[in-house]
């Protein structure tokens, strides 16, 4: 396991960011999913070292989280959430920099920042000020400071935030290319569910410090509900009712489009007989998959 | 799929080393990117116009005869020995330059480093807080040194270059010594008070401000006090006096105002801790946002 951590608890004063928090990752991407405040950066900067948990041990690639930071430092990349630059420097330098810092030596950090920054799309724009770069080029300049130092696991804090569709799509291709054909590990932080699903093979939900879900994608979606998507003609309150009478749970779209969760042990029949019961024509019926978002919507309890 | 590569990612087959000093790059890239803003180099080079002035007053003072016209009142310069050197290290236009380079050059070094929240890259790295200071610190300290210990010894080999004999060192074998205590003082002193001031603003001109503001201040306060009081006990509200005070301690020299240079020097200490103090509660990898 890359990753390991048993029983991570710390708080910000009074307030509890992660309760008891225990997880294994494993290879490839792993998605680290929940609503803001769930503790998801917490948990990052605990696995570096910036903070020190008030209870529970971790390991990470075998370094003890508590005791070994600096290992565990220069075998990570981490790209953290907000804007982070040094003002005054350009990318090369900047990338280089930070390569030295981990400790590569000077001029394999100035080669590898070259390198890197054409990986992650900055060629061109490598020797101009960091402090004219847009928002999408400095998302990619963290990966660049990031990757330079080649690490064994990258750690990405909400990489696509602040990005438009363009970017976000562009900085998603990379991390792709990154975990699945680098043989680089990645721990993907979001609260963007499409981000997580498109990239990550194993995900762990966390909602209000604590472990809400975790596992593999294709096993968290084979839950112990199915998911049909109807649209009908009629009264759709009777026949909710009558559903949610039979132990599903209706959604109603903005679209006319209803989400219906039935039991897993249940018969898709019941749907048709719900609707003659209730006088409601059925104009669609499609049994769709389940996403993560109706997994996240149901652990974390949002629609 | 937008393909945004312009070239594929290649994995290095280098070794990460452990630095002796993990530190160092700090430093060597804060001096660099010192010399790459705008005004900085005149001042840089400004700052040695009191060093050449101490040469030239040195240079006349082994030909008296050929500059006797030109030296009348200007003891303090062409008579060589602990004054003279108390003189270099505490004159107003060396300590003014020191600052203005300071606040220049390293005044954004943690300034910076806040407002755009790049401390979390650097303790992503194997670095501690203390690596991180002491690479800031010894930005401040290379230029500090760069004023006093490099031009305090050179006037010192440069006298006895002029003299042609070794006279003037078998006379004050010890002075090379106070130079380099000196030096420390102010550079220990300058480096924590320059980090103290970046630490406390996400704003280098706010900083820029500072320097000047808590170094004029606290001299203004001085003279005020000691106007309404009558006691030269108010100079240990003075960073310059404190300097002053302690400095010709260093060469044996008394001391300009009746108060004790131990007392300045605790003051001085004092300030370098609390200092330290400040820098500990700022400096972290994490900043929590109530």
């Amino acid at each position: 396991m890359a990753i390991e951590i048993e029983d991570i608890s710390f708080r910000y004063g009074r307030v509890v960011a992660l309760d008891g928090v225990t997880a294994r990752l494993g290879e490839g991407a792993v998605g680290l999913l929940g609503p803001n405040g769930a503790g998801k950066s917490t948990l990052l900067r605990i696995l570096l070292g910036f903070l020190a948990p008030e209870r529970g041990q971790g390991r990470v690639l075998d370094y003890d989280i508590r005791r070994q930071q600096a290992l565990i430092r220069r075998a990570v990349g981490y790209m953290p959430e907000g804007d982070c630059f040094i003002s005054g420097m350009d990318a090369v330098t900047f990338a280089s920099y930070f390569g030295e810092l981990a400790g590569m030596p000077r001029q394999e950090a100035m080669k590898r920042a070259h390198e890197v920054l054409f990986y992650v799309g900055l060629g061109e724009a490598r020797y101009r000020l960091l402090d004219t770069y847009s928002a999408g080029m400095k998302q990619r300049l963290k990966l660049a400071q990031a990757l330079v130092h080649d690490p064994k696991i990258l750690f990405l804090d909400e990489p696509t935030s602040n990005l438009d569709p363009t970017g976000r799509k562009e900085v998603l291709e990379l991390i792709r290319d990154i975990s699945t054909h680098k043989s680089i590990q990645v721990l993907l932080s979001s609260h963007i569910l499409d981000d997580i699903e498109s990239l990550c093979e194993t995900v762990v939900i966390l909602k209000q410090g604590k472990v809400a879900a975790e596992g593999r994608m294709a096993d968290l979606r084979a839950l112990d509900y199915s998911l049909y998507e109807v649209r009908v003609k009629g009264d759709p309150a009777a026949f909710r009712r009558d559903l949610e009478g039979l132990g599903g749970r209706v959604d109603e779209m903005e679209d006319g489009l209803i989400k219906i969760y039935m039991p897993e042990a249940g018969d898709r029949m019941d749907i048709f007989r719900a609707a003659d019961r209730t006088g409601v024509q059925l104009r669609s019926f499609v049994k769709s998959r389940t996403s993560l978002e109706d997994l996240f919507a149901g652990v974390v309890g949002v629609d | 799929m937008a393909v945004i590569r312009e070239k594929g990612y290649t994995h290095w087959d280098g070794r990460l080393v452990e630095r002796r000093f993990p530190w160092s790059p700090i430093t060597r890239t804060g001096i660099l990117l010192a010399f790459r803003k705008k005004r900085f180099k005149l001042v840089f080079a400004a700052t040695f116009v009191p060093a050449f002035v101490f040469l030239v007053g040195l240079y006349i003072s082994e030909r008296l005869e050929d500059f006797k016209a030109m030296i009348q009142g200007s003891d303090r310069l062409i008579n060589i020995g602990p004054k003279y050197f108390v003189s270099y290290f505490t004159n107003d236009s060396l300590l003014f330059m020191i600052a203005l380079v300071l606040a220049l050059g390293a005044g954004g070094l943690i300034a910076d480093d806040l407002r755009h929240g790049s401390l979390q890259l650097y303790f992503a790295r194997p670095l501690g807080k203390k690596d991180y200071i002491a690479g800031k610190m010894s930005v401040a300290a290379f230029f500090v040194l760069l004023y006093t210990a490099v031009p305090g010894l050179l006037l010192v080999i440069f006298k006895l270059v002029f003299a042609g004999s070794f006279e003037f060192f078998l006379k004050y074998p010890w002075l090379p010594l106070s130079v380099l205590g000196a030096s420390l003082l102010l550079t220990v002193f300058f480096a924590f008070y320059i980090m103290l001031l970046s630490s406390v603003s996400k704003n280098n001109r706010y900083v820029f401000v500072l320097v000047f503001g808590v170094y004029y201040f606290s001299e203004i306060l001085f003279n005020i006090l000691r106007g309404v009081f009558r006691t030269p006990y108010t100079a240990l509200f003075s960073i310059p006096a404190n300097i002053k005070q302690v400095g010709a301690a260093i060469f044996g020299q008394a001391p300009p105002l009746a108060v004790p240079a131990v007392w300045s020097f605790a003051v001085l200490a004092g300030f370098c801790g609390l200092a330290a103090v400040v820098l500990d509660r700022k400096i972290r990898s994490v900043e929590v946002i109530k």
